[in-house]
């Protein structure tokens, strides 16, 4: 019996993308329980403790936002939203209830498994204490014993604020962050003009880059909920 | 929402009644006159019934002006007085101006509104004809590369099967864009609310349409050109997103002979205005009119040439930035290029966000 493969459950009603998803993951390593119905889903997550669950936010019986919080109020398993809304107030809704993602429908299947391991790899990190070591992603290394930032070697001067919002982002990178969590993280609360504060640190830090519009390439804009770092180099872990 | 309105017009009311009392005290101090009196309380109620809706503020500004005038500016002064017939008359006029124009503003804005609908349900009817027209390539295709493999599975070498799937990947990457524009086009006809705008910084804005469109056209260059300043614009950012990318596809695909390709974007006074700029083959003045009616869509599919119906984007984008209160044009010239230039308040940052 093969084990120690990630347990990952699949919510989803339409049992074509059911079934490819299952497939996909399947055929990368997983091993994989499907619901098609969100009471379902919750007696899997109960008898199978899984360590990752895929959700489609809208179920036959019921919000898959009541899921969430369900999951969230037994355990820290990560959980993927899938969602054929375009609107980002049901993805911002799903991620401050404690989803750790979402991933808006149509996705190609390199999309589905790159946020598949973030999600594992940051939980796995996130159970641990102060991120130490350093952080490698393309060009840009962050070490978080000295609190540089380089790229391409040269090194980056950060302020502190600016430093705090890289190494956050980094601590989750892969995933989308929302502004909420950012500036809850950061400034500790949140007030109206937060958001814009954010926002111009976050201007300010892609100039410091050297990123421009359309080359932009560690920290990725999620318009109107936040904001991703780049997935950490596998190579390195 | 209700609310809002209903205060603004009491607002209103009240200063377009204080402005009335107050000019005609100011006449009879200078001309100790009062004769004026019923006639500026006569503009008073006509205007009160244009700028409110229904009648009720025009029949109270009505009430207050005919108790106004007759207590205050006609003789015996301070005291209530009907017996002169020209007293009651005045008040007989005031409230038949107030009916009148009432029922004129609220006529015409009725009129208005079913213009507006006509015009939205037009456009709608365009967009549906286009697009099943449209769908239907792309679905065609699918069904037919995925039949071909499942009933050929055996004789079918395996580089002709991985070329099927890879048009029917491609096809239906199509089918996903096509129905992203029809999603943006419901989210705005979902009853008459305005688009939802959220501050959104230009650049962020600006970096994620690139991406998106590089995702599709990796090979094609674009020259970019915005301010480097930080720059906040109210819209809903997925609509306005989804036009700049609809822009850049459209001038891809339809620009032939096109060599430079560029975004650009500035502000000007209270407005920031994108362009979208190619030098390729220009689009012929008289399909020019039409461009962003949905009307292009049934032009003869040889002049055409391309895969896709022109119009669905452009009309598309018509839509989305009239929601936005904005607006769009279309600058061409045959054999030297396109522009197109839209536009977006800046200033009505609404409260915050979130």
């Amino acid at each position: 019996m093969s084990n120690n493969k990630f347990k990952i459950l699949v919510v989803e009603d339409e049992a074509n993308i059911c079934s490819f998803v299952e497939t996909l993951l399947v055929t990368n390593g997983y091993q994989v329980l499907t619901a098609r119905t969100q009471a379902m889903g919750q007696s899997l997550f109960l008898s199978h403790t899984p360590d990752l669950v895929i959700l489609d936010l809208g179920l036959p019986d019921g919000d898959g936002l009541e899921f969430i919080r369900a999951v969230r109020a037994r355990s820290a398993a990560p959980v993927i939203v899938l969602s054929a809304r375009t609107t980002e107030q049901d993805k911002v809704a799903a991620l401050d209830l404690g989803a750790n993602d979402y991933i808006t429908k149509p996705f190609g299947t390199a999309e589905l498994t790159a946020r598949v391991r973030a999600a594992l790899r940051s939980h796995h990190q996130a159970t641990g204490a102060q991120p130490d070591g350093k952080f490698v992603a393309g060009g840009l290394t962050i070490d978080y014993a000295s609190r540089k930032v380089l790229i391409d070697n040269q090194e980056i001067k950060l302020t502190q604020t600016e430093y705090n919002i890289v190494a956050l982002l980094a601590e989750h990178s892969g995933r989308v962050m929302t502004y909420t969590s950012i500036v809850q993280a950061i400034w500790g609360e949140t007030d109206p003009g937060s958001t814009k504060k954010l926002q111009v640190n976050i201007a300010n830090i892609r100039k410091k880059f050297g990123s421009r519009p359309g080359d932009n390439p560690y920290i990725l804009n999620e318009l109107g909920v936040g904001y991703r770092m780049i997935e950490e180099d596998l190579a390195r872990k | 929402m209700k609310v809002r309105t209903w205060v603004r017009d009491l607002l209103l009311t009240l200063l377009i009644l204080a402005v009335s009392f107050a000019v005609v005290v100011a006449l009879q101090r200078a001309f100790d006159t009062v004769a004026v009196a019923p006639m500026v309380f006569v503009m008073a109620v006509f205007l009160v019934s244009r700028v409110t809706n229904g009648y009720v503020w025009g029949i109270a500004a009505t009430l207050i002006s005919v108790l106004a005038v007759n207590l205050a500016f006609t003789f015996p002064f301070f005291q209530f007085n009907f017996s002169p017939p020209e007293n009651v008359f005045s008040a007989v006029v005031m409230l038949f101006v107030a009916a009148m124009t009432s029922a004129l503003t609220t006529s015409l804005k009725a009129q208005e509104r079913v213009r507006a609908e006509v015009g939205r349900e037009k456009m709608r009817a365009n967009l549906l004809r286009a697009v099943s027209h449209d769908l239907r390539t792309p679905l065609t295709s699918i069904y037919g590369s995925c039949s071909t493999i499942m009933e050929n599975y055996d004789s079918l070498s395996k580089e002709q099967q991985v070329k099927l799937l890879g048009e029917v990947c491609d096809e239906a990457k199509e089918l996903s864009r096509m129905v992203e524009n029809l999603l943006s086009v419901t989210r705005i006809d979902s009853g008459e609310v305005a688009v939802k705008k959220t501050p959104t910084v230009l650049e962020e804005l600006v970096d994620t349409a690139l991406v998106k469109f590089r995702k599709h056209y990796p090979d094609q260059h674009v020259e970019v050109d915005i301010p480097e300043s930080f720059i906040i614009i109210p819209m809903d950012p997925i609509l306005i997103e989804q036009v700049l990318i609809n822009l850049l596809e459209n001038a891809v695909c339809h620009a032939a002979g096109m060599t430079r390709l560029t975004l650009r974007a500035f502000t000007l006074g209270d407005r920031a205005i994108f362009e979208v700029a190619d030098d390729g083959c220009g689009i012929p003045r008289e399909r020019l009119e039409g461009l962003f009616s949905g009307n292009l869509v049934r032009a003869p599919a040889e002049v055409d040439g391309g895969r896709h119906g022109m119009g669905i984007g452009l009309s598309v984008c018509a839509t989305i930035i009239r929601a936005h209160g904005g607006d769009i044009r279309a600058e061409s010239k045959p054999g030297r290029g396109t522009t197109i230039r839209f536009s977006l308040k800046m200033e009505d940052a609404e409260h915050e966000q979130q």
